[in-house]
């Protein structure tokens, strides 16, 4: 091909792009409205108790930033970031941080909760899950899963697997408070 | 069938799968590195440099754009939780690695992209499955038949669309014999990769949209594009 020709291409190539990228431009915003647990989707909603009976629905906490972890108390991962998580907890509950610690306790032994709770000295509200709908509406697949939601009720992040370091969840949480 | 991949490959485990293209596509190219003059040794160094730069160069990034916390919580750089990387940071101390080994060991630079070619044609494929994985990279909702059930949705398979791209960009840089001069080799890889990230982002749903709805991943796109063209003139006047 002669250069001329080339060039002649190159133009029609980048001409044909620009006229694509125009027509397959998103007007509609794919993802708005729809729950899923995906970064970007509406964190599916769930209404759970603590151990003391005290409910919580995620969906009434908009205007918060939501932390809410999945965890067992038989997951090394999940014990091992817990302080991280209750040292974040006292530093930015003010700024509007909630936590929310969804025990699996479909897959664990209700027994164990309190006395972790205790151990940890964790303040901020444990919830137990013992019908397995949140793990199938997250989708869970490794423990510990940890989902970042903003004020808005948007997942910003998803961290799976542990244990997360106190940086790493100082950078996350920090995003949702913005 | 897909439901048991992405069972086999979820998060953590779909980088998995990075692992592998890297260790199929790096043990394909130093098969044929001499082709492009490029010494076994020579390839097998400027990757493991260049590897070991990525891993390091990521985290470093990473830690530097949220240093205060890092501050804070020193231990934390040393965590074993891969979310502490940033790829674009990562890529960048590849690149920066790889350019230096090289000027240091007198490789040329043209010949050495050209050896590592197969090497990226296979971890492009790697990177569409582990996106398939994950579920990352997810399509827009559809009603096409061959829409795939994804977060809570029927979405376009823009995963499986990319993979096949992929695949198809492989099998063209495999097939290439002759290689009419340094250079033109991975110039064509990238233009057709870039090509294709042009074409398939569109039916992606979770773009970062600029003005009117634009696509900023098809822009960079295009303007990857522009600059292999420019490229591309470079290496065929230079010669």
């Amino acid at each position: 091909m002669q250069k001329n020709q080339r060039i002649i291409f190159y133009i029609l190539i980048l001409i044909a792009g620009a006229a694509w990228i125009t027509i397959s431009a998103d007007t509609t915003n794919a993802t708005a409205g729809t729950s899923a647990p995906q970064a970007g989707f509406t964190a599916p909603d769930f209404t759970l108790k603590t151990p003391d009976g005290e409910g919580y629905r995620l969906s009434e906490l908009k205007g918060n930033a939501v932390l809410v972890n999945l965890w067992a108390t038989w997951c090394p991962p999940c014990r091992a970031e817990m302080p991280a998580i209750e040292k974040m907890y006292q530093e930015y509950k003010d700024q509007g941080l909630v936590v929310l610690a969804v025990n699996m306790t479909y897959q664990d032994d209700p027994a164990n909760v309190s006395p972790f709770i205790q151990e940890y000295g964790l303040t901020f509200p444990v919830l137990l899950e013992e019908t397995g709908n949140v793990g199938t509406a997250y989708q869970l697949r490794s423990l510990p899963s940890t989902y970042f939601i903003n004020r808005a009720g948007i997942i910003q992040e998803v961290v799976i697997g542990g244990p997360m370091s106190e940086a790493l969840l100082r950078t996350r949480i920090e995003q949702i408070l913005q | 069938m897909l439901t048991l991949f992405r069972n086999l490959f979820s998060p953590p485990r779909h980088m998995i799968l990075l692992l592998l293209a890297t260790w199929i596509g790096l043990t394909i190219a130093e098969k044929h590195t001499e082709r492009h003059g490029v010494g076994k040794d020579d390839l097998n160094n400027v990757t493991y440099y260049g590897l070991i730069a990525f891993v390091i160069g990521g985290r470093v990034s990473f830690v530097l754009q949220n240093l205060p916390a890092f501050i804070k919580n020193p231990p934390g750089i040393l965590s074993i939780n891969p979310d502490i990387f940033d790829p674009f940071g990562a890529v960048a101390a590849a690149i920066i690695t790889i350019v230096i080994y090289g000027q240091r060991h007198g490789l040329l630079l043209w010949n050495t992209l050209d050896a590592l070619t197969l090497y990226f044609s296979i971890l492009s494929i790697g990177i569409g499955l582990s996106h398939l994985a994950a579920g990352t990279a997810f399509g827009m909702e559809t009603n096409v038949i061959w829409g795939i059930d994804l977060w809570n949705a029927t979405r376009h398979p823009t995963q499986i669309y990319e993979t096949a791209a992929s695949l198809l960009i492989f099998g063209w840089v495999w097939f290439q014999k002759q290689n009419p001069r340094p250079g033109i080799l991975f110039l064509t890889y990238a233009g057709l990769t870039a090509a294709a990230q042009l074409f398939t982002q569109a039916f992606r749903g979770d773009s970062t949209l600029i003005i009117n709805g634009l696509r900023q991943g098809q822009i960079i796109a295009w303007a990857t594009l522009a600059i292999i063209f420019v490229l591309f003139e470079y290496r065929l006047k230079e010669e």
